[in-house]
């Protein structure tokens, strides 16, 4: 039950695991003597641990593998130590490690700024890089100031209080309690970062980096947030060693500490949050009671680097992902979900003949809002648009695209006047995606331009589009595949609510205002309420599908482009689908891209059609099927043969 | 028996399920079309058939032989040969090095100078690096490197998808003297009539299923049955 | 700061291009694996340290030098083939995080072992008989030593160039740099041909590490200092690239030694800038496709 407690992140009481981690630090000084654990030790591990605090949140949470960490670990521990031993701070220990967290912090900023521009292995090589850089810089260049080869001694002992009632910190258990004090203190901090509305865009970055993207979030700079805030708990980690042992030692920036950090934080178990405790207080504790055992003493660093290997083949969720697994009941098993009814009744409409040209207004439930009423009232918030001179919703001009001697696109103008559901059709390698692409923000034009209500979109990237208020839902599902359909919902909304960033890192999620709301109308339009707390995973292809749609939906597009909604669908989930945007027309300007043509003409009100890159033709569905050159398009010129 | 037997496969593009219970055969020495709109079914099957992408179930016997699950080489050693739909011409070799590479382990590789009889422009180009063909020369590039390794079948992703029409007449008259040589392929295009004036049998697959199979001259027949699935 | 003299400046040219040299060996290794196989191994530097205790083992049961080499070559080779086969084989579909922390730690088992059988004192490895003194080139006094490792190094390179330019095996690595699944559908096992990669790519770092050996202290953590130096090698190169290993390599050796002209404390942090800007400017390196990570 404890376990589970802590080790369910989805919200509810922050403040039990919080609770508990103070009862069990508060009790070590007790139990631990009687395991023959000293207070160094235990202050070793708890250092190591909140090092590890901040770099879970940089890589078991948002995914980048930094092994580089030591930099910061380094820069926070000799400028605190530097301050507290070579200037006149000697007194104010707390004083000299925030100034050298914030140092670290500052460091960060700097050599995010140059790693953060490339991902995966490369990043993680290059972060490498700039931390033996700093290596360097520590041993040769700098030593004036670090001591060189032989680090820094002399820190002080912190003095804890004020003016007339202090305690005097001695090692020892009370050292103990002043660091367990900061670790406490960053788990916190760290607890409710992950919880926090900032917390959960980082779990969706890690999951679907460029579906986070399109959603509306600046995915750099949560990147750049969540490596500085992983250099400042390095930065205060170090300076805590520093104090320790009354001496910064030179390898604090050395390759090895970067690499026993990330062996800690895998062996505990990445994503936890304490998994780096955990590491740490294995390693601490083969490191100092395999001297006990004369025969393998010197072998401690070769089985932690077995039992590694071996976990990360087999185990790769580390140890206290493991223990979570035990104790975590998978979903509940699937319930009958609604979609077959609708099928049904859709399918019955058909066969009895029932027009589907102009949906019936009285079933469209009221708080799908139309283009006049002004946004966030409640229901399904609609972002208000632009003025636009011609009164479309989008139009492009001239649009062109090319790849050295291919055209993919060339010169095509077209114009969506608002509340129209537009079909855009053609063969294959008409150039749909590309341009479809280019609609969206994700392909700069080579020439041309695209304009949203007016406003020239051109070259402004998914991100700001989407804050713009257009949406696109991708021919393949890009779901945030770990985590529920809610959560998934979350992320466009917060997107909507927060804008492209806000480092609103303490903030619960329950306090964003608006945000259920959103989530519940928009489970409603795509009818996935029954299914809202299971996982991705667990859902049938259609509930993805439709999932898709919902996470382009819950941005509060004004206009929504989709690729293919119906792609892989079996013919049931394809009426099923057709209804639903029908029904999601309202308000909305919808764009479709589609090779199913009975789909296809039954929902769209206007249709372009492309053809090797150019705009072919345009009109009502009636007159593209009698377009002579439409057929020739897809029957490929017969005369030609 | 035929020599290429696909019962009931299910392919997935991503976790889009593309083909639905495809069954279609295929005997020796003849050319098979497969049409549809959709893109994604058709190159999923033929990548499927290559064992690039690994159907979910279903039977893929080639020659007799149970093929399903096993990995692209030894597929190609068997006989089987996909011209991939971006040709995936190697930039960094000349025209003849990518020949000599397509050759190293074909048990009855064809000479070089046999592949530029039927293909004099890549014998201009031989020297030429694969980054500066044009696209006609990377795709006959590519249909000769199925070729010099004497593949039993071949098949064709969307051969003539961005080629200006000259280009095409050329591709197709190869194609047809292939065919008249009694090569073995499956072609997928968009290009209905080019696929029509060299297939033997045709294929058409709606939203992953098999809607139709009869000869090129019974589908001109019936024009509606092209308008519904092919066209508009 | 006064100007460099030249006799100096040639000096540090001339050594600028003994540590450049070495390290286009180890880095050509290194992006030859990581461009073929898309693995970062961070066992490289373990491999170079096995090629010298390898070789140091060939040499106290051989006497020869020549048969130390080969025996470096050998050892680096057999770890190398054992880690893929067991191991690194069964991660080409894992995530590319998985892949470069699994090649962490088998670096960090093999050094462990290492210690553990050798203990940590440096083994001594003496210059050869036909190494030792010194050379004079021109105004230049130099370790024959030196001079002969670059020639060998020079050779090696060489080698490697022809097997990989003018060899049918070299003509499917560099498609399989460029695009392994279709190197597969040509009928080619790609796997063997990843085996093979690995396998050269450790035999290189093990061949550099017993050349270096009468140099460098042959200890358990030697070739670590080498690791961070060919990833930046490679930053400068470009990924997968084998020329841009040597002028990486090169280039890297030269900005070290003629820095340290001018502030020997600076020397590696100033390739560390240098590297930086690039990052910023040319992201993909010198050599390097643009895109590629």
């Amino acid at each position: 039950m404890i376990l589970r407690t802590l080790a369910r992140y989805s919200g509810g009481r922050p403040w039990v695991a919080e609770l508990i981690t103070l009862v069990v630090l508060l009790l070590c000084p007790v139990v631990l003597p009687l395991f023959g654990v000293t207070a160094d030790i235990a202050s070793r591990i708890l250092i190591w641990g909140l090092f590890g605090l901040g770099f879970d949140i940089l890589f078991g949470y948002t995914g980048l593998l930094s092994f580089g960490q030591a930099a910061f670990f380094g820069t926070g521990g000799f400028v605190s130590a530097f301050l507290l031993t070579q200037t006149g701070l000697q007194n104010d220990v707390f004083l000299g490690l925030v100034i050298g967290t914030v140092a670290a912090m500052a460091a960060g900023v700097v050599v995010g700024f140059f790693t953060l521009r490339r991902s995966g292995i490369y990043f993680a090589m290059i972060t490498l890089a700039f931390a033996e850089m700093f290596h360097f810089l520590e041993l040769s260049p700098l030593s004036q100031w670090t001591g060189g080869e032989n680090g820094l001694t002399g820190v002080p002992m912190p003095i804890v209080g004020l003016e007339s009632w202090h305690i005097q910190i001695s090692s020892g258990w009370s050292l103990y309690g002043y660091i367990a004090a900061f670790f406490f203190v960053g788990y916190v901090v760290a607890h409710r970062i992950v919880l926090s509305p900032f917390g959960q865009v980082l779990t969706a970055l890690r999951d679907n980096t460029p579906r986070a993207l399109a959603t509306g979030h600046s995915v750099r700079k949560y990147k750049l947030a969540a490596f500085v805030i992983a250099a400042g708990y390095g930065g205060l980690a170090g300076g805590l060693l520093g104090v320790l042992q009354s001496y910064m030692p030179p390898d604090a920036v050395a390759f090895h500490t970067s690499g026993q950090l990330v062996m800690q934080s895998i062996i505990g178990g990445a994503g936890t949050l304490f998994g780096p405790l955990v590491g740490a207080a294995l390693w601490l504790g083969l490191q100092n009671y395999l001297q006990d055992v004369p025969a393998i003493a010197s072998a401690w660093m070769l089985i932690l680097g077995v039992v590694f290997v071996v976990l990360i083949t087999l185990f790769r969720q580390g140890i206290l992902g493991a223990v979570k697994q035990l104790f975590t009941k998978s979903a509940s098993p699937s319930e009958p979900h609604e979609s077959e009814l609708t099928v049904e009744l859709t399918r019955r409409q058909h066969i009895a003949g029932v027009p589907d040209e102009h949906p019936n207004q009285d079933e469209i439930p009221d708080h799908y809002l139309r283009a006049d009423t002004p946004a966030k009232t409640r229901g399904l918030i609609i972002v208000p648009k632009g003025e636009s001179a011609d009164g479309a919703a989008l139009a492009c001009r001239n649009l062109t695209k090319h790849y050295g001697g291919i055209y993919a696109n060339e010169g095509i103008d077209m114009s969506i006047p608002e509340g129209q559901l537009r079909g855009i059709i053609g063969p294959n390698g008409a150039g749909k995606s590309t341009f479809f692409k280019m609609l969206a923000g994700e392909v700069v034009p080579t020439e041309g331009h695209v304009f949203l209500h007016g406003a020239d979109i051109t070259g402004l990237g998914v991100t700001a589009v989407s804050q713009l208020g257009m949406s696109k839902s991708y021919q393949i599902n890009e779901l945030f595949s770990k985590l529920t359909v809610a959560q998934n919902l979350a992320i466009p909304v917060l997107a909507r609510l927060r804008g492209e960033f806000r480092p609103d890192m303490l903030r619960s999620l329950d306090k964003v205002a608006g945000l259920h709301g959103q989530i519940e109308a928009t489970l409603e339009l795509v009818n996935l309420e029954q299914r809202a707390d299971v996982p991705v995973t667990e859902l049938a292809y259609g509930e993805k599908r439709r999932l898709e749609i919902g996470l382009a939906l819950a941005n509060a597009p004004n206009v929504l482009l989709l690729d293919e909604p119906l792609a892989g669908m079996s013919p049931r989930e394809r009426a099923d689908t057709v209804q639903l945007l029908k029904q999601i027309r309202a308000g909305r300007t919808l764009v479709v891209v589609e090779h199913d043509m009975d789909a296809m003409f039954e929902l769209a009100e206007y249709i372009s059609v492309l053809q090797e890159g150019r705009l072919l033709a345009e009109g009502t569905p009636e007159e593209i099927k009698n377009d002579q050159r439409v057929q020739d398009a897809y029957l490929g010129g017969m005369e030609e043969v | 028996m035929s020599l290429l037997e696909i019962e009931n496969i299910n392919s997935y593009y991503g976790d889009s399920h593309v083909l639905f219970d495809l069954s279609m055969h295929v005997d020796e020495h003849e050319v098979v079309a497969l049409l549809g709109r959709n893109g994604a079914g058709k190159s999923t099957t033929l990548k499927s058939l290559m064992g690039a992408v690994k159907p979910q179930d279903g039977v893929i016997r080639f020659d007799g032989k149970d093929i399903r699950g096993l990995p692209p080489y030894e597929i190609a050693q068997l006989g089987m040969q996909l011209v991939p739909e971006e040709r995936r011409i190697f930039g960094s070799l000349n025209v003849e090095e990518n020949l000599q590479l397509a050759a190293l382990r074909a048990p009855n590789a064809w000479t070089l100078d046999k592949i530029y009889d039927y293909f004099p422009r890549l014998k201009e180009r031989r020297r030429s690096r694969g980054t500066d063909l044009s696209g006609g020369e990377q795709q006959m590039l590519a249909i000769a490197r199925a070729l010099i390794r004497d593949a039993r079948m071949i098949l064709l992703d969307e051969p003539f998808e961005g080629l200006a029409p000259i280009i095409v007449q050329d591709l197709l008259g190869v194609a047809r003297q292939l065919a008249e040589e009694g090569r073995t392929f499956i072609i997928v295009e968009q290009n209905v009539a080019a696929a029509l004036s060299v297939a033997q049998r045709v294929y058409i697959i709606n939203n992953g299923h098999v809607v139709y199979e009869g000869t090129p001259a019974d589908l001109h027949a019936k024009p509606e049955i092209m308008h519904e699935y092919l066209g508009v | 700061m006064s100007m460099p003299s030249l006799p100096l400046f040639l000096s540090q040219l001339f050594n600028g291009l003994a540590t450049g040299l070495l390290l286009s060996l180890i880095s050509a290794g290194l992006t030859i694996i990581y461009g073929t196989l898309g693995v970062l191994n961070l066992a490289h530097g373990a491999l170079f340290m096995v090629g010298a205790y390898a070789g140091f083992l060939a040499l106290q049961w051989t006497g020869s030098f020549v048969l130390a080499i080969i025996g470096g070559m050998i050892g680096a080779l057999v770890v190398g083939l054992l880690m893929e086969r067991v191991i690194v084989r069964y991660y080409y579909q894992r995530p590319p995080e998985d892949q470069i922390l699994v090649t962490f730690g088998i670096g960090i088992v093999i050094t462990e072992l290492v210690r553990l059988v050798f203990g940590g004192i440096a083994k001594p490895v003496p210059v050869p008989s036909w190494g030792q003194g010194i050379t004079k080139l021109g105004s230049l006094i130099y370790p024959t030593y030196r001079i002969e490792m670059m020639a060998i190094i020079a050779v090696a390179l060489l080698g490697l160039y022809v097997l990989l330019y003018r060899t049918r095996i070299g003509m499917i690595v560099r498609a399989g740099i460029e695009d392994s699944l279709m190197v597969n559908m040509l009928g080619i096992n790609v796997y063997r041909v990843f085996l093979l990669v690995f396998g050269v790519g450790a035999m290189t770092a093990g061949f550099a590490g017993i050349l270096n050996a009468p140099i460098l202290a042959v200890t358990p953590d030697m070739g670590e200092s080498f690791l961070v130096m060919s990833f930046v090698v490679i930053v400068i190169g470009g990924v997968g690239s084998f020329p841009g290993a040597i002028v990486g390599g090169i280039i890297a050796g030269e900005i070290i030694s003629l820095t340290s002209m001018f502030s020997s404390a600076y020397s590696h942090v100033m390739l560390f800038a240098i590297m930086a800007v690039l990052l910023a400017v040319r992201p993909q390196g010198l050599f390097g496709i643009e895109g590629r990570e």
